[in-house]
């Protein structure tokens, strides 16, 4: 899969939201851009059902 | 040489370890040594094979400069000093059309049949040491290298200077093989830069420039050497005094990296183009020849040996050692340790260093025969234990073994488990009891906490060697940080199960905060990222039973990071004071609700 930013984030400190990389169960280092905090929650769409 | 003469000692040449299993005292290693197609044993390199062979290639180790047999020893000091055969550049293969080695070696030691061996030997300790790759400097379009014949890289350079060199140890340039009479030296190149290379020093570089200006000045007078250079590197004992003596011997060193080389194509010299920035001036400098610093890279085929050994790397690539400082010869697996530039660039000097401590090191436990094991480590209830695997996935050094298929239930190698707790805390069936911090140990903690006074109280994780020595450190620097932090300390973030996160927030905690060492910094190699998964599905969870998941933070606090441990706690307590009564009560009601729910399942399928 191509490397995407298009995951939305939020920061669970300061309320920010911004885009990232996410793939599922994976870690991976996120920081918030605006306070710096580790704190990142990735909000995935879910997946509408197909078909 | 002495290794290769030395009883205790098998050396083991082009061979590659294929498989790694087993831990500290009992590793089981897997190697292919590849078919050389000459028998070692008889070998006498006489020479006769090279002379018959007719098939030319470039020679690697002369980096090209110079051509090889397809029958060859590899490098002059090569040990075991016996020839092999580049089957793929050899005519002799499948059908024989040439064999003109075989008729004239009298030893009969050559063998087109011979076939790569599997080896299986067992061993108590492992020392990696995969040696550097020197990083291309082709990207620098603005250096001409490959475009320009008289620009070399320094290992090439140190080739054609060497004394079994292509030359001999004449030293001549690439264009018209005449002794240059200038030589400009450009440092850096691909090191401390965040555009082109790595972002790290090479560590050797600096020096190396010197001893080559050096080495130039006494091969002939009539050389000059001018040396581009950000800063000079001049560290290590009696580096400052080499600097010196190459300065005196007519080293130029001029503070300034050129933007840009041109070629004069009529003499083929170099014109490097250059701001001073000791002058501030632009200045242009003609040499004969240029010689690129090359910085140094990890080994491109470290990243098989790092996954066989289950070990990790460090952002710039190089493997990552136990403790930066504490222990820096030990890999965080167990049993295995780390030599030369397998854990960051090195000169020879310290690579003898970690060398002989990590030979040391490994002699000290096969001299003792035996090991200490951690005293926190995990056992597996089996009676409790479902297979699932998980606690075996989430193991960084791969001290649980389980058999999903065949239903056989997980087993701990205790010389191998470092007691960071993942498993613990993954284990869905409570099946892993972490010794000294059980669930029940853990748990009472939170209970206690949180007796009283629940409101003003913020739940803290934190792990032993970061977060928790923050801490520490905060204290003992009389950083002011709110009283209403109460700090539960477990051996990694790793360990922090699910469980332990509801019920604060059940028993009525404003806040909890999971903390642990920085992303790459894990004392337990990853098992930080297993924290951070799960407080990315508690974040979910929350939400989905209505709780505010902004309520759960996550923090990566270092052990110097006082200040910032303290930072991040006046954070949480201004987190903390804006969530109200209803919302604690309203948070207790509906976990109490969730957890009754969760006991009556449990219940229902024990009956079963
Ligand atoms: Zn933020």
């Amino acid at each position: 899969m191509a490397e995407d930013n298009n995951t939305k984030m939020k920061c669970m400190r300061c309320g920010h939201e911004f885009f990232g990389h996410y793939e599922k169960g994976v870690a991976e280092e996120r920081s918030c851009p605006k306070c710096g905090s580790f704190s990142v929650r990735p909000l995935p769409e879910k997946k509408k059902p197909t078909g | 040489m002495d290794v290769g003469r030395h009883p205790n000692i098998t050396l083991l040449t082009y061979s590659e370890v294929e498989d790694v299993s087993g831990y500290i005292g009992n590793f089981k290693v897997k190697m292919r040594r590849k078919a050389k197609y000459v028998d070692e044993s008889t070998c006498n390199a006489c020479e006769e094979c090279v002379k018959v062979c007719p098939v030319v290639v470039p020679d690697e180790f002369q980096m090209g400069f110079a051509s090889r047999r397809a029958i060859y020893i590899p490098f002059p000091q090569a040990v075991p000093s016996s020839y092999l055969i580049d089957m793929e550049a050899c005519l002799g293969n499948f059908p024989i059309a040439c064999g003109k080695c075989m008729d004239v070696c009298d030893q009969n030691s050559i063998n087109y049949d011979m076939k790569d061996e599997i080896i299986e030997v067992e061993v108590g300790t492992i020392i990696v040491s995969p040696g550097i790759d020197m990083y291309d400097p082709t990207e620098h379009d603005e250096y001409g290298y490959t475009k320009f014949e008289n620009v070399l890289t320094s290992m090439e350079f140190e080739r054609l200077m060497g004394p079994t060199g292509p030359t001999a140890g004449e030293i001549i340039r690439p264009s018209d093989r005449k002794m240059p009479r200038t030589v400009g030296f450009i440092q850096c190149v691909g090191s401390r830069s965040r555009k082109k290379g790595n972002p790290y020093c090479s560590n050797i570089c600096c020096m190396n420039t010197v001893k080559e200006t050096l080495l130039l000045s006494e091969y002939s007078s009539d050389i000059k050497s001018k040396v581009f250079y950000m800063d000079m590197r001049t560290f290590g004992k009696g580096f400052e005094d080499f600097l010196k003596r190459s300065k005196e011997h007519g080293a130029i060193y001029i503070r300034g990296i050129p933007g840009e080389i041109e070629e004069d194509p009529r003499t083929k010299n170099l014109i490097l183009t250059i701001e001073d920035t000791m002058t501030g001036k632009i200045e242009q400098h003609e040499v004969e020849m240029v010689v690129l610093a090359t910085g140094i890279t990890p080994r491109v085929d470290s990243e098989g040996i790092r996954k066989l050994l289950t070990l990790t790397t460090t952002s710039d690539g190089f493997l990552m050692e136990q403790h930066p400082k504490l222990k820096p010869v030990e890999a965080p697996t167990a049993g295995v340790f780390l030599s030369g530039c397998a854990e960051s660039p090195k000169d020879v000097r310290e690579s003898v260093q970690q060398a002989g401590a990590a030979a040391a090191k490994a002699q000290i436990l096969m001299g003792q025969g035996k090991v200490k094991v951690e005293a926190i480590t995990a056992s597996v209830d089996s009676e409790h234990c479902t297979c699932c695997g998980i606690c075996a996935k989430v193991c960084p050094y791969s001290a649980i073994t389980v058999d999903v298929k065949n239903k056989i239930p997980a087993t701990v190698t205790e010389a191998a488990c470092h007691g960071c707790g993942t498993c613990s805390a993954e284990c869905p069936f409570d099946a892993i009891t972490m010794k000294h911090f059980t669930d029940k140990q853990l748990l009472s903690m939170v209970d206690n906490y949180l007796e009283e006074k629940q409101k003003e109280k913020i739940i803290v994780f934190a792990c032993n060697w970061c977060s928790y020595a923050g801490a520490d450190f905060a204290g003992i620097s009389r950083l002011q940080y709110p009283d209403t932090c109460r700090i539960i300390r477990t051996m990694c973030s790793g360990r922090v199960d699910e469980k332990f996160v509801l019920r604060a927030f059940e028993l009525g905690a404003p806040i909890v905060l999971v903390s642990g060492c920085h992303y790459a910094d894990c004392t337990y190699i990853n098992a930080n990222r297993w924290a951070q998964l799960r407080v990315e599905k508690l974040w979910n969870k929350l939400e989905r039973l209505g709780i505010r998941p902004e309520r759960l933070q996550l923090e990566w606090i270092a052990a110097s990071e006082a200040v910032k441990f303290a930072k991040v706690m006046k954070e949480m307590e201004e987190m903390r004071k804006k969530v109200t009564i209803e919302e604690i009560k309203e948070t207790e009601k509906i976990l109490k609700q969730e957890r009754e729910k969760k006991e009556a399942r449990e219940k229902k399928k024990k009956k079963k």
